[in-house]
């Protein structure tokens, strides 16, 4: 495992021909977008004015034509940005990854199975729509370890009929191997209603939550201000969730900006973190020599693939073999 | 008349909540305390193998390799109370904990695979006794907040539900290790 620094290093010195390179298509497609802008600003402002001469601005056409362009900018932009996001994926996250570890294998276009994210029952509505990218996989200190951008939907009709697309989990979904056996299910979930509503009505919400498992009160005060734990065996919870392990887990949540989702199930922890967009992807509008934008993709990684380690799943210390 | 009825109602449905509640307390508190005694049995039946191992090795310790099996047959002899079990309990971890110090000083022991599977075996029944108490601990706070807390309190008296202790640390796990004993050996 590399340091932060070791890999921001990497990032710089390494990868330094690639990030010129694709430096120079970064600016060369913002130049051609800017010039595709104003024509196309152009183009609306007469379209517009034509309207506005002949039926009226306020006309149910108008409506079309504002859809249709922003329409034809996303397409644009999609279409332009395609080749620059995939050399990006080619040049400089996929070296940024073998730096790690080079046994880990990456694919920028497959995604985490779906059938994981369900077995985890950290989010309870089924899924409608499910996509995502970046997907990785391999063994980390004999610990197998996958992970991928994770985008799952819902749908809902309202009262007029029309389908509504709501998200459930938009983030970064990693599942690792566990090093203790168990039979048991335990999920813990960020605690909203007690931060909400205080100690004694929130823990009360907490215990009619429908369809989870009963909670289980842990003894661990800092923990249980942040999370809430469903489980079906109270044991095994515990068994699961040591001291030590509610340390760790409050340390990566402080460690990480967004909410955190963890459940153990089938001797395999599965983390989600809404970070509510797609991790990887290269920014058109900042440089890719900014040190924040660099910072963000070997953090993201490092965290994520650290996570092993941070967790002490690497710790043989049971019989587990 | 009916005001009377609806009061009398009210009353009933609470009084029942407050029983139901009380009983589901107990119950989950022996439902626990089962629990502990299934790992509790789990670590008695790894214990013979262990002695048996590493007796050979640790010529030294022998006295405290019979301590061991005394207080595994004293705490696996029917009939004795739960709080008589988790005294010895609380015993067993002491003296199985020096042993595993002890086991340091061997590097015949070290390099043997069965008896570090052993070792792992027995860590993990640890821990597993470990997550059986603060469950069962858990499981007997609630209970006894129940016995004590207005209005519950009233009921529970009534039932005749007594308060259970919960499990405590033995002082020499509470103790730091002292780490210049330990070269000093």
């Amino acid at each position: 495992m590399k340091s932060t620094s070791e890999l921001t290093d990497f990032y710089y010195k390494e990868l330094y021909p690639s990030l010129s390179k694709l430096e120079k298509t970064r600016t060369h497609i913002l130049s051609q977008l800017k010039w595709y802008g104003a024509m196309g600003a152009v183009a609306f402002v007469i379209a517009a004015i034509w309207m506005g001469k002949n039926f009226g601005l306020l006309h149910p056409l108008m409506m079309g034509i504002v859809i249709g362009f922003a329409a034809l900018a996303s397409m644009t932009y999609r279409f332009m940005i395609q080749g620059y996001a995939k050399d990006f994926k080619a040049h400089i996250i996929t070296p940024l990854i073998g730096a790690i570890d080079p046994h880990l294998l990456y694919n920028p276009d497959f995604v985490i199975s779906q059938h994981l994210l369900q077995r985890s029952h950290l989010f309870q509505n089924k899924i409608d729509r499910y996509s995502g990218n970046d997907y990785v996989k391999g063994s980390i200190e004999g610990v197998s370890l996958e992970f991928s951008d994770v985008h799952a939907e819902y749908q809902t009709k309202d009262s007029k009929g029309r389908t509504q697309w709501h998200t459930l989990f938009r983030g970064l979904f990693v599942v690792a191997e566990f090093n203790k056996h168990f039979k048991s299910r335990t999920v813990i979930l960020p605690d909203l209603a007690e931060k909400t509503f205080g100690n004694l009505i929130g823990g009360w919400l907490q215990s009619k939550n429908m369809g989870r498992d009963s909670v289980i009160q842990l003894d661990d005060p800092e923990f249980e201000k942040k999370f809430v734990v469903y489980g079906n065996d109270p044991i095994e919870a515990r068994y699961i969730l040591t001291h030590a392990m509610m340390k760790r887990i409050v340390q990566f949540q402080k460690k990480i900006p967004h909410p955190l989702f963890v459940s153990f199930v089938n001797n395999h922890i599965h983390i989600a973190i809404a970070t509510q967009k797609d991790l990887f992807e290269p920014s058109l509008f900042t440089s890719l020599l900014d040190y924040k934008q660099a910072m963000e993709y070997v953090n993201t990684l490092n965290n994520t693939i650290g996570l092993v380690e941070e967790l002490k799943l690497n710790e043989k210390l049971w019989s587990k073999a | 008349m009916n005001v009377f009825l609806i009061i009398l109602g009210v009353v009933t449905v609470i009084a029942v909540l407050m029983y139901n509640s009380l009983i589901g307390k107990k119950n989950q508190v022996d439902n626990i305390f089962a629990g502990v005694d299934a790992v509790l049995k789990k670590r008695f039946d790894l214990i013979p193998n262990l002695v048996t191992s590493v007796a050979q090795y640790m010529e030294h310790e022998k006295s405290t390799l019979e301590k061991v099996t005394e207080l595994r047959s004293l705490a696996m002899k029917p009939g004795i109370s739960d709080d008589q079990k988790i005294a010895l309990d609380a015993k067993l971890t002491a003296a199985l904990g020096s042993i595993t110090v002890a086991m340091e000083a061997y590097p015949d022991l070290k390099a043997n695979e069965n008896v570090m599977h052993l070792q792992r075996s027995l860590n993990e029944a640890e821990e597993q006794i470990s997550a059986a108490r603060r469950a069962y601990n858990q499981a007997v706070t609630d209970l006894n907040n129940a016995i004590e807390m207005f209005p519950t309190n009233m009921m529970a008296g009534w039932m005749n539900l007594q308060r259970k202790a919960v499990f405590e640390i033995t002082t020499t796990e509470r103790q730091n290790v002292n780490v210049h004993d330990l070269f000093n050996k």
